[in-house]
């Protein structure tokens, strides 16, 4: 408990005074301690105590179930990444509508306007992005 | 708004008409704007110096308000006293007569390259006005960093040979050398004091410590030695002579050099506080005097030897600063204004006639040729060599007179130094002028023009007469009208030296000796040299040391600027380029290990990026921790 | 509050722009009122003009200093795009976006100079970064400037890293990101007085992660490794953007954290308990300026010395930390103006020649007679000539310093980094005046970019002779 408040709080006068300090995150500590050490017996015990039979078909990427072809390090159409991106940010705006949802009552008329704003940003992007052209497929 | 404010103003001017309209003004308009705007700085000067002898000192009017934080207020204010009138009329009649002979000297120049060089040469002027001018330490500062530029500029005018380029850089690098001892000391006196002002200052000296006083005028002389080429940092004025012959005159004989001398003149009651500091100024100069007047004996470039006893000269005016005769110091200021100034434009003249040939070995005989010349210069060298009743026999007896009162040693050492002038003087006049022509192109010999010679009959009859506005105490009581004048300016530091009055009979006595010992010297130099044949075979032993300037700049060399460069060198090579790397191997294999782990994720080099900065974080924090230990190392040592 | 909005609102409209208005050309006019319009939107707000009434919760406040940056920023960047626009439009293709970029820059910097928490710190820090990355590779066909956007990303994140680490610590510590409450927090007082004074080795650890971590922005030497790599990667003119008016925003956001840790009750609080950032912020100088000025010495392109001189500016802004007083206050103000004006001229006159090297700018004088003069005045106020801005902007730094009244032998040794630093500016007006060569530029400059750098240099000499003007605005 010594060696652990003196790590965790410098203290030129060495007294443990106001709350809020180091004995509050001794759990944490422990906690940590516990969850690193669970996963590193874990792994190192699976690691040394099972059997080992390397076979090329063992060593081969799992591609459920499907023989994979040449190698994955192939360049890619830029606009594969560029529709993923696009998703995700629309798909982040839906993510914002549950916790709205709950509180839909609550948050009356005020609410729904900061909700509008919202909605209104993400279209002027959406707006934005087709007549960017972001969305055309083919050259 | 008064008269004075006049002054800078028409140099101003003038380098603005100049340096816009150079290429469309024809070059006698150029001459006439240049000229004309520095004669009437000069009248202005006469005006001004006559209500000064009027009336004492006239009030400080602030312009404009400079800078007003909360804590500190510097006014754009200009003292016009008995000291900055005299340096008025040194600087704006001997920079007339100067500027009316650049006319004819940079004649073949190219038009605009001749716009730029009075344009330079106006603005040299105003900033040298500003210096004198200003009545705080700031305004001193501004037209301190601006002469230095107009001398960088004109040091590097022929730009086309680098040789010269890499002079005037010399020059800068050494100036600002010691203004980093200016502005700090502008800054312990903000620190101390909260102000700038001379008067504010002056008024409030008993505030400061011993140590405040010391140190800052210590600091002071650091400037005072860049800008007035005193040891260790003397050695870019011999290299400025790569300047025009007419600058060389202006700014590095007769105004800027000087710069420092009237800064300590203008800070004399810091001084009169600060033995310690006067005993340093007093060595200094005096070993700067000894110094210049033994390379001298050995120069053949006819402007090296000129440059060499510029410094010595200056260190003579240190000495007498240091010894507490600031009236002597200024005074030789200006004798040797004239005298010098007239010296350096004889050798122009003689430079002109030979087509640009310097080294006196070639020379000889110029007497035939070049009568006016050759007397205005044989009388300002007989008025360096201090031969009375000429000007330098009153200036520097009055500055060796007070070192004798000091320290005898002082002024034993000094006279040594003044019969080397006087030889080394007396071998430069005999080499050019006497004896037979060594050179090659007798038939271009020929005597310079009007706006040449005028100049040069002007200043040697400065030089003549000059001294008699000084005459010492033992010859005529109260006839020293130059001490009167100045006496307001130095009464503060009067009234803390002790009066001590040297023995009538003693003094002359010495004087006589010197004298004697003198014309000595001279009539050697003379039977030596008018016959002089160059000798072929190399020099050896002494002579060789002086003849390469004792090896100052080799010694610079290779102490501060190699060490410098290959630091740099160092810095570059391996902590730039390796360090990194460096010290990912230094810290071992592991490290070595997650260097190359981090690779396979980044690339290299930001991943040795981002580890230095961990360690620099983590040294941080160490730091952070320990600091109280750190602080008390650094308390230590400092 | 008006700055940040209408920066972004300003910034869309322009992303439209690009959109419905197709000649490229009227981008940087639009960009132009664009900034007029965010200029007069700031100066009514320092008049007490307030277009926006939101209610943050105390996260931003605005105070004179705040506002009165945003003013020299928005300026300066009204400045910057009339000197360069028709540069900036020939990075690329989509023109209209790095204007729309450097907007939110500016909504980032205006957030910087008002924030009051430490979230809406790292926001700030991130919107002004994130456009960053973009405008640096955005020559998109130039493998420097590629090389240069990764290495800023990566680096950048990392130092975000660090942020965030220590805004958690210091929230761990002290329950609270808003700064007020922060430091009113520390250090803690023992019941019986003076004697159980202790401080948190959580929230210094934060605070020590915090300083990394802007230190990094501001290009504060050990952290400023990205630095000469970005630089000089990056197309010239966003470069320009870069060192100067973002770069002195980083500062604004650095003395906006330290102010109250090192103002009043908590200096002599903080020396009780042998807790003083000074020492701290003394070794960063020394290093930054060492790096800085020596390695600037053996640059053999002017750009990458730019580079290297940026980081030795850096190293004398840094004086406004170390001493934190209102000297300082005030000469951060000063040197902002002093030195991002000065820099965009380089900069403006550097885009346009066809070589970076010292050896491109030989005989610059005859050639280009304009350009080479009003980039004299500019390298000079760099050096801290006297009657240029630059000299009042070092003597504020170092007066303030000398004002603290301890570690005197910092100044000497800023005075003598100064010193060396007029080496390197003058080998390029030596390169310009003293040496010959046909300075080539890209194309012939146009009359109204001559007088627009003529009005820069008069500017500079303005303030070099009543630095007072400046200051009396922010008085005002």
């Amino acid at each position: 408990m010594q060696l652990i408040n003196a790590l965790l709080q410098a203290n030129t006068t060495a007294v443990a005074t106001a709350t809020g300090t180091a004995a509050d995150y001794f759990p944490i500590g422990i906690q940590l301690l516990f969850a690193i050490g669970f996963v590193a017996v874990m792994i190192g015990g699976s690691h040394l105590l099972g059997p080992k039979r390397r076979t090329a078909d063992k060593l081969e990427n799992f591609t459920s179930g499907i023989e994979s072809h040449g190698t994955a390090r192939q360049p890619m159409a830029i606009k594969y990444f560029l529709v993923a991106i696009l998703f995700v940010l629309f798909d982040v705006e839906v993510i914002f509508f549950y916790p709205y949802a709950v509180n839909f009552r609550d948050l009356g008329w005020q609410g729904f306007g900061e909700v509008l704003l919202f909605v209104s940003f993400f279209l002027i992007g959406f707006i934005y992005i087709i007549k960017k052209g972001a969305l055309i497929w083919e050259d | 708004m008064n008269l004075v404010y006049l002054v800078p103003l028409f140099p101003l001017l003038g380098f603005l008409i100049n340096g816009l309209l150079r290429k469309s003004l024809s070059k006698s308009l150029i001459g006439i704007i240049g000229s004309g705007a520095i004669l009437a700085s000069f009248i202005v000067s006469i005006l001004l110096f006559l209500q000064v002898k009027e009336q004492g000192a006239l009030p400080v009017e602030p312009l404009f308000t400079f800078i007003n934080t909360g804590t500190f207020n510097i006014g754009f204010a200009f003292q016009v006293d008995q000291l900055s009138t005299i340096f008025l009329l040194i600087i704006t009649g001997v920079g007339f007569l100067i500027h009316v002979y650049s006319t004819a000297y940079m004649h073949d120049e190219e038009t605009k390259h001749f716009g730029r060089y009075f344009a330079y040469l106006n603005l040299f002027v105003f900033s040298m006005l500003l210096l004198v001018l200003g009545a705080n330490y700031l305004i001193m500062f501004l037209g301190w960093e601006g002469v230095g530029l107009c001398s960088y500029l004109l040091i590097g005018f022929w730009f086309k040979v680098d040789n010269y380029n890499v002079a005037a850089r010399k020059a800068f690098v050494m100036n600002r050398i010691g203004d980093v001892g200016f502005l700090l000391a502008m800054f312990w006196l903000l620190q101390k004091l909260g102000t700038l002002n001379y008067a504010d200052v002056f008024a409030n000296y008993k505030n400061l410590s011993g140590t405040d006083i010391t140190g800052i005028t210590l600091l002071l002389f650091l400037g005072a030695a860049g800008k007035s080429a005193q040891i260790p940092l003397y050695t870019w004025l011999p290299d400025a002579m790569a300047g025009p012959t007419p600058v060389s005159a202006l700014i590095h004989a007769a105004t800027m050099v000087t710069a420092g001398i009237y800064m300590i003149a203008r800070s004399n009651i810091l001084y009169t506080l600060a033995p310690l500091t006067e005993n340093v100024v007093a060595i200094i100069g005096l070993a700067t005097a000894i110094l210049g007047a033994t390379i001298a004996l050995k120069q053949n470039d006819i402007k090296k030897v000129l440059a060499y006893s510029t410094v010595s000269q200056l260190g003579y005016m240190f000495l007498g600063l240091g010894v507490g005769a600031y009236t002597g110091a200024v005074f030789h200021v200006m004798t040797h204004a004239f005298f010098k100034a007239c010296l350096f434009l004889g050798a122009g003249s003689v430079i002109h006639a030979m087509s640009g040939e310097q080294d006196m070995r070639y020379m000889g005989g110029l007497k035939k040729w070049m009568p006016i010349t050759n007397i205005t210069f044989l009388l300002s060298c007989l008025a360096i060599a201090g031969v009375p009743p000429l000007s330098g026999f009153f200036s520097k007896d009055e500055i060796l007179a007070a070192a004798d009162l000091h320290n005898p040693v002082l002024y034993w050492v000094g006279v040594a130094g003044a019969l080397m002038t006087a030889f080394y003087m007396f071998r430069l006049y005999a080499a050019t002028f006497l004896g037979k022509f060594r050179g090659t192109h007798e038939h271009h010999l020929h005597e310079s023009p009007a706006a040449m010679t005028i100049p040069l009959i002007v200043l040697a009859i400065l030089a003549v007469v000059g001294g008699f506005i000084g005459i010492p105490e033992v010859f005529a009581k109260d006839a020293h009208w130059l001490e009167h004048f100045l006496a307001p300016v130095f009464a503060q530091s009067k009234a803390l030296q002790p009066e001590h009055l040297g023995d009538a009979t003693h003094e002359l006595m010495l004087m006589g000796i010197v004298t004697v010992l003198s014309i000595v010297m001279i009539v050697w130099a003379w039977r030596k040299y008018s016959k002089y044949q160059p000798a072929a075979e190399e020099e050896t032993g002494l002579g060789k040391v002086l003849e390469n300037k004792w090896y100052v700049d080799e010694a610079y060399n290779a102490a501060v600027v190699k060490p410098v460069n290959s630091f740099g060198g160092f810095l570059k090579n391996v902590v730039e380029k390796s360090g990194i790397d460096g010290i990912v191997n230094g810290a071992g294999r592991f490290v070595q290990y997650s260097a190359r782990q981090l690779r396979l994720l980044q690339s290299g080099q930001v991943g040795s990026y981002l580890l230095f900065m961990v360690l620099s974080i983590v040294v941080l924090f160490l730091i952070f921790w320990n600091q109280g230990i750190i602080i008390a190392f650094i308390q230590k040592i400092f | 509050m008006n700055a940040i909005i209408l920066s972004v609102i300003i910034g869309v409209v322009m992303m439209f722009c690009s959109v419905f208005v197709p000649n490229k050309n009227s981008y940087r006019h639009i960009a132009s009122i664009g900034l007029v319009l965010l200029l007069a939107g700031n100066i009514a707000e320092m008049h007490g003009f307030s277009l926006f009434h939101i209610n943050t919760k105390g996260m931003l406040s605005y105070d004179n200093f705040g506002l009165f940056f945003n003013t020299i920023a928005i300026a300066s960047t009204l400045i910057y795009v009339l000197l360069s626009g028709r540069d900036i439009q020939k990075i690329g293709t989509y023109v209209a976006e790095y204007f729309v970029l450097i907007f939110f820059v500016l909504c980032g910097i205006a957030i910087l100079s008002s924030y009051n928490n430490l979230l809406m710190l790292f926001l700030g820090i991130e919107i002004l970064s994130i456009p960053l990355y973009i405008l640096t590779g955005s020559d998109k066909r130039n493998m420097m400037s590629n090389e240069a956007a990764l290495k800023y990303l990566l680096m950048g994140s990392f130092s975000t890293g660090l942020m965030l680490m220590g805004i958690a610590l210091i929230y761990g510590a002290t329950g609270s990101f808003n700064i007020e409450v922060i430091h009113a927090a520390s250090p803690q007082q023992g019941a019986n007085g003076m004697s159980e004074l202790s401080v948190s080795f959580l929230e210094i650890m934060g605070m020590l992660l915090l300083m990394v971590s802007i230190g990094f922005k501001v290009s504060a030497a050990p952290f400023h490794f990205w630095t000469p790599d970005v630089y000089d990667g990056a197309p010239a003119v966003i470069t320009s953007f870069m060192a100067t008016i973002v770069k002195v925003a980083g500062f604004i956001a650095f003395i906006k954290l330290f102010d109250a840790r090192m103002l009043g009750t908590s200096v002599e609080t903080n020396k009780l308990i042998g807790v003083d950032w000074k020492l701290l912020f003394a070794i960063i100088i020394i290093c930054t300026l060492l790096v800085g000025n020596v390695t600037a010495v053996f640059q053999q392109s002017v750009k990458r010395m730019l580079a290297y001189s940026s980081i030795a500016q850096a190293g004398f802004m840094l004086f406004a930390l170390f001493s934190m007083n209102d000297v300082a206050k005030e000469g951060i103000l000063v040197y902002s103006v002093a030195y991002s004006l000065a820099t965009i001229g380089i900069f403006a006159i550097l885009v346009k020649m066809k070589d970076f090297t010292f050896e491109g700018y030989n005989g610059l004088g005859k050639t280009q007679p304009v350009l080479a003069f009003t980039n004299t005045i500019f390298l000079l106020s760099l050096a801290g000539i006297p009657l240029t801005a630059g000299f009042f902007a070092k003597f504020f730094m170092l007066e303030s310093a000398i004002k603290t009244g301890t570690y005197l032998w910092l100044v000497i040794a800023a005075v003598v980094f100064a010193a060396i630093s007029v080496y390197y500016y003058f080998r390029v007006i030596q390169a310009m005046y003293f040496k010959a060569g046909d300075a080539a530029v890209v194309e012939a400059p146009t009359m109204s970019f001559k007088i627009g750098l003529l009005l820069l240099a008069a500017i500079i000499i303005y303030f070099g002779i009543f630095p007072q003007a400046l200051l009396s605005w922010f008085y005002f």
